[in-house]
């Protein structure tokens, strides 16, 4: 059984990029596994949106570094935060961050997921659905306003 | 307010002297913090990006201070730079008379003593020195500085060199019957008797080090001592503070030998005997490496026993030598000053060969047909440090790139320099807006053998997008001839490669050309200042890591790790950090310079240690996606189309403006009024101006 959570999105962009909103707050949140050294894997839905995903990794401001591959390039020890498209060639990082249309069918392999609810209605209905087999997969479910990871990264960079 | 900043205010002297000057913060701000280190006499280190204008802001507040004052900088280029243009501009600015002076390494005068020995000993040149002599005779009947530089005609690398100028070893200093018309010497008065000199690193650390004879005159009577790209100090003093001795050294003593026994003491064979044996022996030694240039650690080669039988024949040499130049000392004034060089080869062999030292790497280094030994002290901080605080004068250190992610302590630690002041000024440029970074995705691993061809495919494409307007960095040379060959045959460009000539050579036909490619390694990392849509790209093949095969760099490592260190982040990483700096510093070079730095190492995006390097980078705008990079290119390679034909097309607006004054002008039978109205029109005017503009838009939607 894996802790799940889901965020929940209340604009469709992010104002300052202009990126798909839980795009950028996925960002945040491997940047947040980077800082607490937990090794993170980021399912995407295709390559497009991965390497959109790389674009955006690579943007964060210099204190925000992530060192990250795409699968398929990068070291044979691999880097803390993998962005994949397709089935990992291996499982041995805790957490998974699904920008993925499904549930990914290796779930079990992590203990910590992260997923979305995007504000759009179709995105919506795609994650309802995530929901519904994460819950059937007998994970523990859990879902709050994507304000409150903000919040809690602002305050993390504040007491710092 | 400060002299500095009336100085560089709006309305202060330098904007009425100086045509196109601009007030930039940053420049004022460290010719205020000059100023106040020269009232001090205290240290200053100073980081001023690209485009501050850090030599003015250094020239302006030494030369009201009226103090003798050094300036050193990197190259003899710079150094020519510094004199000819920046240093007259500004002090008819700012209205000071002191004096000036230009000061080169010996190297680069001309010496009338060895010119008139080999006056007849054509023996011992071949027939293109031969030819170069002649020359170089021609052209000093007429030389008033005697400086080599002069003589255009003459290849930076010419073999007369060696023969017309005199080298620390064979100069007969005040022996010498040139003395009085000695124009190193002559330099030297005039560097002494300046308000400011201009040197560079290497003088004068060899003055520092006391390395030259009747030098060590300059540096104790300055006030003030600037050093710009100061981030080359560390390495460069660390050699001065060492020692090294080469076989070509005795090469040099034997073959000087044979001259003073075939012109002037034709009675003593033994001398000439005696020097070819030093000279066999060492040449014997050099053939007890590989046939591959290599460098190498000397005290683990020092263990060997055929290279102690040959260190302790070649001692035995040298001892031999000795004995037989004594024999007839005073007899002749270059003989004896042979004999000194002789004594200090044998000083330094034992030095060389003591390998229970401590505190200093003892590495070699071969040629083709030589070897060099070397000893280089591990750090020169506590004895630079002692040198900086006294006597008390004022330092001034600054660069484009000293800083290591956002700290000078890298910097500060080499140096000894804890106690300076420092300050971090960024460049005035919008890197954001003028600069795309790209690390192209699925790069092979740095080592992996299909690198070159990834690094061929994007150096195919980057020269297509920016049509050919890209330099190619490598960090190996066999990887820099690897794609050289093979992008002959791929595109039409003409491939300008590192080491096919001399690199003001190679550089001028880069300009020259509207659409070469220029390969180069680290000579082209520095120095090199390319402005505008003659270099739009810069590609980098690898982080510059040093070779880990490196002596120096070994005993570093080694040094850092006893004492309990991090070597990897405490040597390593800030070496390759500025490097890449450096070498990421020559795309944009003014306000309206746009360009593409694309380094094809995927380290520098799988790493955590990338983010050091990413913070010493300007912060420009980041890509991973190449075909953003190749479209920025696209984009400015275009726009350099469009002003290029739209300079074209005023050029013939403006000669169609003179020409129809012309002809009003022969219409109206010359009134005055005419006159004026045609001299308002004159055409370098119209052209910059609105005509201008009218056909880079006509242009513009024509290509739409």
């Amino acid at each position: 059984m894996s802790k799940v959570t889901f965020y929940l999105l209340e604009q469709e962009t992010e104002a300052t990029s202009n990126q798909p909103a839980h795009l950028a707050l996925a960002c945040q949140l491997a940047a947040q596994c980077f800082s607490n050294k937990q090794r993170c894997v980021v399912m995407c839905q295709s390559q497009a949106q991965a390497e959109q995903f790389d674009e955006l990794l690579w943007q964060l401001p210099n204190d925000r570094f992530v060192p990250h591959n795409l699968t398929g390039e990068g070291p044979q020890a691999g880097t803390p935060v993998e962005i994949c498209w397709q089935r990992p060639s291996q499982f041995n990082k805790p957490v998974l961050i699904n920008l993925a249309d499904n549930m990914p069918d290796f779930h079990s392999k992590f203990s910590r997921i992260f997923d979305f609810v995007p504000a759009a209605d179709t995105l919506k209905q795609q994650a309802r659905e995530r929901y519904k087999h994460y819950r059937a997969a007998g994970h523990q479910l859990d879902t709050l306003p994507s304000k409150a990871l903000l919040d809690s990264l602002a305050g993390n960079s504040q007491s710092q | 307010m400060s002299k500095s900043s009336k100085l560089f205010a709006a309305d202060g002297i330098l904007s009425q002297a100086i045509s196109g000057f601009t007030v930039r913060q940053a420049q004022t701000d460290m010719a205020n913090a000059v100023e106040e280190a020269i009232e001090h006499k205290s240290a200053l280190i100073v980081e001023a990006g690209t485009g501050t204008g850090k030599t003015f802001a250094y020239l302006a507040p030494a030369l009201q201070a009226k103090k003798k004052t050094i300036v050193s900088t990197g190259t003899k280029n710079l150094q020519e730079q510094l004199f000819h243009r920046d240093l007259p501009l500004i002090k008819k600015a700012i209205g000071v008379n002191g004096k000036i002076a230009l000061l080169k390494g010996r190297s680069n005068y001309l010496c009338l003593h060895r010119l008139r020995q080999h006056g007849g000993s054509s023996t011992l040149l071949d027939r293109t020195t031969m030819v170069e002599l002649s020359d170089v005779r021609r052209w000093a009947t007429s030389t008033k500085s005697g400086d080599m530089g002069e003589m255009k005609s003459l290849a930076e690398d010419a073999k007369v060199l060696p023969f017309v100028t005199s080298t620390m070893d064979n100069c007969l200093g005040k022996d010498c019957p040139d003395y009085e018309d000695c124009y190193m010497i002559k330099a030297r008065r005039k560097a002494l008797d300046a308000d400011l000199v201009v040197v560079n690193h290497h003088l004068f650390f060899a003055d520092m080090a006391l390395k030259d004879t009747g030098f060590g005159e300059l540096i104790p009577e300055a006030d003030v001592v600037i050093f710009d790209e100061a981030h080359q100090i560390p390495d460069i003093a660390s050699e001065y503070f060492g020692e090294s001795l080469s076989s070509r050294q005795l090469h040099d003593l034997s073959r000087d030998l044979e001259l003073v026994y075939r012109t002037s003491l034709k009675d003593a064979k033994q001398l000439h005997t005696a020097g070819e044996k030093c000279k066999m022996i060492s040449a014997d030694l050099r053939l007890l490496f590989p046939e591959q240039a290599q460098k190498g650690n000397w005290r683990e080669m020092l263990t060997r026993d055929e290279v102690q039988t040959q260190i302790s024949k070649l001692n035995d040499a040298l001892n031999i030598l000795y004995e037989v130049i004594k024999l007839h000392l005073s007899r002749d004034k270059d003989l004896d000053s042979i004999f000194e060089r002789v004594s200090d080869a044998r000083a330094k062999l034992a030095r060389l060969t003591d390998a229970g030292q401590k505190g200093v790497s003892l590495w070699y280094e071969t040629t083709l047909r030589h070897i060099v030994l070397h000893l280089t002290p591990l750090s020169i901080a506590a004895k630079f440090s002692k040198m900086v605080s006294s006597p008390e004068r004022t330092w001034i250190f600054t660069s484009a790139t000293l800083m290591v992610g956002d700290g000078f302590e890298h910097f500060q630690r080499q140096m000894g320099l804890q106690q300076a002041k420092t300050l971090a000024l960024d460049s005035p440029f919008d890197y954001q807006k003028q600069a795309m970074l790209c690390v192209p995705r699925f790069l092979p691993e740095p080592n992996a053998r299909e690198m070159r061809q990834t690094l061929l495919d994007i150096s195919l494409k980057l020269i297509a997008a920016s049509g050919g307007r890209c330099f190619l960095l490598f960090t190996s040379h066999a990887t820099l001839r690897a794609i050289a060959a093979m992008l002959e045959d791929k595109v039409e460009n003409p491939i300008l490669v590192q080491g096919t000539t001399t690199k003001r050579a190679l550089l001028e036909s880069y300009v020259n050309s509207d659409n070469a490619v220029l390969l180069g390694t680290g000579a082209f990392w520095e120095g090199v200042d390319v402005r505008g849509n003659d270099l739009t790209c810069v590609l980098i093949d690898k982080l510059p890591f040093a070779s880990p095969d490196d002596p120096l760099l070994q005993a570093r490592i080694e040094d850092c790790r006893k004492a309990g260190g991090n070597p990897f982040g405490q040597l390593q990483i800030p070496q390759a950090a500025i490097a890449l700096k450096q070498g990421a510093g020559r795309l944009i070079r003014d306000e309206t310079d746009r360009g593409v730095l694309v380094i094809c190492d995927n380290r520098l995006v799988t790493k955590d240690y990338a983010k050091t390097f990413l913070r010493s980078l300007p912060n420009m705008r980041r890509t991973r996606h190449l075909p953003n990079a190749l479209a920025f290119l696209e984009e400015i390679h275009h726009d350099a189309q469009l002003s290029k034909k739209s300079q074209q097309a005023a050029k013939i607006a403006a000669k169609e403006v003179t020409n129809k004054a012309a002809q009003a002008l022969a219409q109206q039978d010359v009134n005055q009024d005419s006159l004026i109205a045609s001299d308002q029109g004159t055409p370098e005017q119209h052209s910059n101006g609105q005509n201008a503009l009218d056909t880079r838009d006509m242009l513009k939607k024509e290509i739409q």
